[in-house]
């Protein structure tokens, strides 16, 4: 295990910002391949993988946990659980985020509206739940559905997915300080209330998603799904209905990252999800994919102008495969590009960010959800888990946690841990810990505080 | 590269087709079928309005939902969302029907235990807008009768519960509840006092557990101190009071004075149009929607307040679906998705029989409440199942007779006899529309204004 300084951008706007609240504690910056870049990163082999998991009525305690997976290979439980924190109801645990100091990692419930902050730092072994933000709604003036936990310097932005009113997809951010003080809230542009942002196109639906940080660019990049009464109800369901499916997200947000004001929205059509930005200094562009449309989006900015343009289909796009996570490798070299309904993960090259290419395919399960890269890119975890009622019924429910290594041409398959038979839930969001985060050694702290593997 | 636009939707749309080798011929729809999972049709040309007449703007209060989608279905879309903030209002004196009620509607009626008073509207709505009476703090009345979507929900056929939970049923409007005797879809509810208490324990809506559960919760919430007892004479909140005071709510948001009530009632001869007249005559004869949709002579409630077979029920019990069905990916792109499909990541439809299970009476099978026709216009999607998305289609649905048997010539024996082909035609059917236009009350803004008003209840922590 290693860490190294890691500065991905020049940090034009932000620097002072930056080094008062971040560089001051933590010379290091940036993370595995999907968070921010205002983080420390583990660039050698992670000791353990922090899953999300949604409880599962009549499974097990039927609870959201936190569940950790020991994953160093040299460790007695490598592949195995070895600690499961259980934070009370069906929150519909979905995405979780460290701050920025790598010390807690905030997951969120989109349907409880609930906040989980969990320390990662005084034991690694075991993630456990410290703090509940419990008023989110009430304090961000009716925002639901927390998802992207992301951290800015000695902040965290909360994206939602939809509010109190009507349970549409009209929405907002919301920024807290590192220990949970509620700072503002920031709503999606609409037509009424651009906020000064330009529409670009035809569409200022007000709809959110994710959102990451470009910060040689002073932008943040939000994309938009759909509000609580699609995320929640039966997938199937809402396939059959006409008026559900009309309400899915159509814009991408370019916002000014140091004043959070929005400037543009931009039409991307057919839900765009996950926002992932290139690493490499000069590659100052982002990649987000839309679920049903099945599209590879580029987003750029030409002559101070951020566009949006459509850059690769996604296996055949009239089958709607349904993209889910994706995966940006370090070198900007590869995307990973989950497909939730025939179970795969894609990799495209994208040397040429203008031409993507399909490289490689494999099967994972049945479904497949998340991709969690590790930084050097030789360690791919999937977990399978959409939402608590997207998710396949009957034998299809693949629900597991799988670790693969890649050469660069073949994924080989390392351990697969079943949620379902350890009856913890749906397998969801991965994040990874590590003892040489906090200045220890993973077998000095084995040696001192023996893991019990809860695995079978 | 070009940024996405109209042109881009329509390329995205070329890719598709051409990913299966198929021409370009967009004089034709493309309902072709995918193996596989899915197939995508090609978007429609031109935008058209929504025949349900939804999203009218008034003193800055829409009526309609805040992201409103008319037009959604094809690629001239444009949105017209607004700023959640800007959803606010002004406090209205709901008492003042109360003695005094719209043209066209009748006195409402008070049971003797529940007068209506202020104190009691003012604590029903505060309640009927509060989250935090649901298992997890989660759902309000208000969360599937939305006001200004009609009290209804324009986002979902069918309601959605707690975790998400399935619904059979689109959540009826409560506009005009006030003169119903028989709630629900099914009439299983004999007062709004007791109809309460079904969706706070229903398991896939608020999901409470029980009558104590919701009581002990509301004692927990330090706004409600005193608020029962000033609304009851003294009687703090308990299974009687929770319900009569939402009750009290429901029962004074009556709507009329429309369009149709001064014309008819209030013989202003300019108060609708002669289509809408003819639409009217049409209601009155050839249609007969009068039957069962009725109008008295001093008053319209628009229902018989009786329960019919019109065939919907009947057909979605008993007949196969489509082993396709068309939907929506983006504005103005479609696709196709298979049943077999669909099924793999969704449950097995739920069971209904409409009445049949509340008296288990073969006889009643498939049938449902007549709902009201006032302010239809802005309470889509219709149906006891919110399967129809503007009056159009349910016209042409009655028009057609119902459904009197199933593919494999099963018969559907309890439809009314009062369904039956109709023979109208489409001038006609457009000459109904313009009629059911005129039905909406005039205070609609005014009740929405209030609803705005009020504060949502959710969780703090001061």
């Amino acid at each position: 295990m290693n860490i190294k300084k890691f500065i991905s951008k020049p940090l034009a706007v932000l620097a002072p910002f930056v080094a008062a609240s971040v560089l001051a504690t933590n010379p290091v910056m940036a993370d595995e391949t999907c968070m921010s870049p205002y983080m420390v990163k583990i660039v050698g082999q992670e000791d353990f993988v922090y899953v999300w998991t949604l409880g599962v009525e009549g499974l097990g305690d039927g609870q959201d946990k936190m569940v950790t997976v020991d994953v160093n290979p040299k460790s007695d439980h490598y592949g195995k659980v070895i600690a499961s924190e259980s934070v009370g109801g069906r929150n519909e645990a979905h995405h979780s985020g460290f701050t920025d100091d790598r010390k807690f990692l905030w997951a969120g419930g989109l349907d409880s509206n609930k906040i989980f902050i969990f320390d990662v730092h005084t034991n690694p072994a075991k993630a456990t739940l410290v703090q509940t933000i419990d008023d989110f709604v009430s304090k961000s003036g009716g925002v639901v559905g927390p998802h992207t936990t992301y951290a800015l310097p000695g902040r965290m932005i909360v994206t939602g997915l939809s509010n109190n009113q009507d349970h549409g997809g009209r929405t907002a951010m919301v920024e807290y300080t590192n220990s949970g003080e509620y700072i503002d809230t920031y709503w999606m542009p609409t037509d009424d209330n651009l906020q000064g942002a330009v529409k670009e196109g035809q569409f200022a639906d007000g709809y959110g998603y994710d959102v990451r940080a470009l910060p040689s660019k002073n932008v943040m990049i939000t994309s938009s799904f759909t509000g609580w009464s699609n995320y929640m109800m039966d997938f199937g369901a809402m396939l059959g209905d006409a008026e559900a499916m009309k309400r899915f997200g159509n814009t991408m947000v370019i916002w000014d990252l140091h004043t959070r004001k929005p400037k543009q929205v931009l039409d991307v059509p057919g839900a765009p999800l996950e926002v992932r930005c290139a690493w490499k200094p000069g590659n100052d562009y982002c990649f987000s994919t839309t679920a049903l449309t099945s599209q590879i989006v580029l987003l750029e900015e030409e002559n101070d102008v951020w566009k949006a343009t459509n850059v690769a289909d996604i296996g055949v796009p009239a089958n709607i495969p349904l993209p889910v996570d994706i995966s940006i490798q370090s070198d900007d070299a590869l995307l990973w590009v989950n497909t939730f309904l025939d179970g795969k993960t894609r990799a495209f090259d994208i040397t040429d960010p203008h031409n993507p290419k399909q490289v490689y395919e494999k099967q994972i399960g049945n479904q497949v959800n998340m991709v969690s890269s590790s930084w050097d890119g030789k360690r791919l975890y999937y977990t399978t888990s959409l939402l608590g009622n997207w998710d396949k019924k009957g034998e299809n429910n693949d629900q597991f946690i799988k670790l693969y290594h890649w050469d660069g041409k073949e994924m080989t398959e390392q351990f697969s841990i079943d949620f379902e038979k350890e009856k913890l839930g749906r397998a969801h969001q991965m994040r990874f810990g590590a003892y040489s985060l906090y200045g220890k050694q993973a077998k000095v702290e084995q040696a001192k505080n023996p893991i019990v593997a809860m695995s079978k | 590269m070009k940024m996405f636009n109209l042109k881009t939707v329509l390329l995205l749309s070329i890719c598709f087709y051409s990913s299966y080798g198929l021409s370009q011929d967009k004089a034709k729809p493309r309902d072709f079928f995918n193996e596989e999972h899915f197939t995508i049709e090609e978007p429609e040309a031109t935008g058209k309005p929504d025949a349900s007449g939804k999203s009218q703007t008034r003193n800055g209060i829409r009526i309609g939902a805040g992201d409103d989608k008319s037009g959604y279905e094809t690629t001239g879309y444009t949105t017209n969302s607004r700023a959640i903030t800007t959803r606010q209002g002004e406090k209205a004196d709901l008492m003042r029907v109360v003695n005094n009620p719209p043209l066209g509607l009748p006195k409402i009626p008070q049971p003797v235990n529940n007068p209506l008073t202020e104190e009691k509207i003012d604590l029903g709505r505060k309640l009927f807008f509060d989250r935090r009476l649901s298992l997890n703090d989660t759902f309000s009345c208000a969360m599937c009768h939305i006001p200004e979507q009609g009290f209804t929900s324009y986002e979902v056929e069918k309601a959605v519960g707690l975790e998400g939970r399935s619904n059979r049923r689109n959540a009826p409007t409560i506009y005009n509840v006030a003169y119903l005797d028989r709630l629900f879809h099914d009439g299983r509810e004999t007062s709004l006092e007791n109809q309460i208490w079904g969706p706070l324990l229903a398991h896939n809506e608020m999901a409470m557990t029980s009558f104590g559960h919701v009581l002990q919760k509301l004692d927990t919430l330090k706004e409600y101190d005193g608020l029962f007892e000033a609304a009851f004479e003294g009687r703090g909140a308990d299974i009687l009071t929770l319900g009569r005071a939402i009750a009290s709510y429901q029962r004074v948001l009556v709507s009329g004075n429309s369009a149709f009530d001064r014309w008819y009632f209030g013989n202003e001869t300019k108060a609708i149009t002669d289509q809408a007249i003819r639409g009217f005559d049409i209601f009155k004869n050839k249609g007969q929607c009068i039957t069962c949709h009725t109008v008295g002579e001093k008053t319209a409630l628009f229902t018989d307040k009786l329960v019919h077979n019109t065939g919907l029920g009947f057909k979605r019990a008993m007949v196969e679906e489509p082993e396709k069905e068309r939907m929506l990916i983006a504005p103005g792109t479609y696709a196709y998705v298979v049943k077999s499909k669909k099924d793999l990541v969704g449950l097995p439809r739920m069971a209904d029989v409409g009445v049949y299970e509340v008296t288990q009476d073969p006889d009643d099978r498939w049938k449902y409440r007549t709902p009201t026709l006032r302010n239809v216009a802005i309470t889509a999607p219709y149906m006891h199942d919110g399967s129809m998305h503007n009056l159009t289609e349910v016209i042409a649905f009655y028009n057609q007779g119902g459904v009197l048997e199933n593919e494999k010539g099963f018969p559907n024996v309890t439809q009314s006899p009062l369904i039956k082909p109709l023979g109208l035609t489409e001038s006609e059917s457009k000459d109904l529309v313009a009629f059911m236009m005129t039905l909406t009350g005039d205070n609609v803004v005014e009740i929405i204004s209030d609803a705005f008003a009020t504060p949502v209840g959710d969780t703090t922590n001061e």
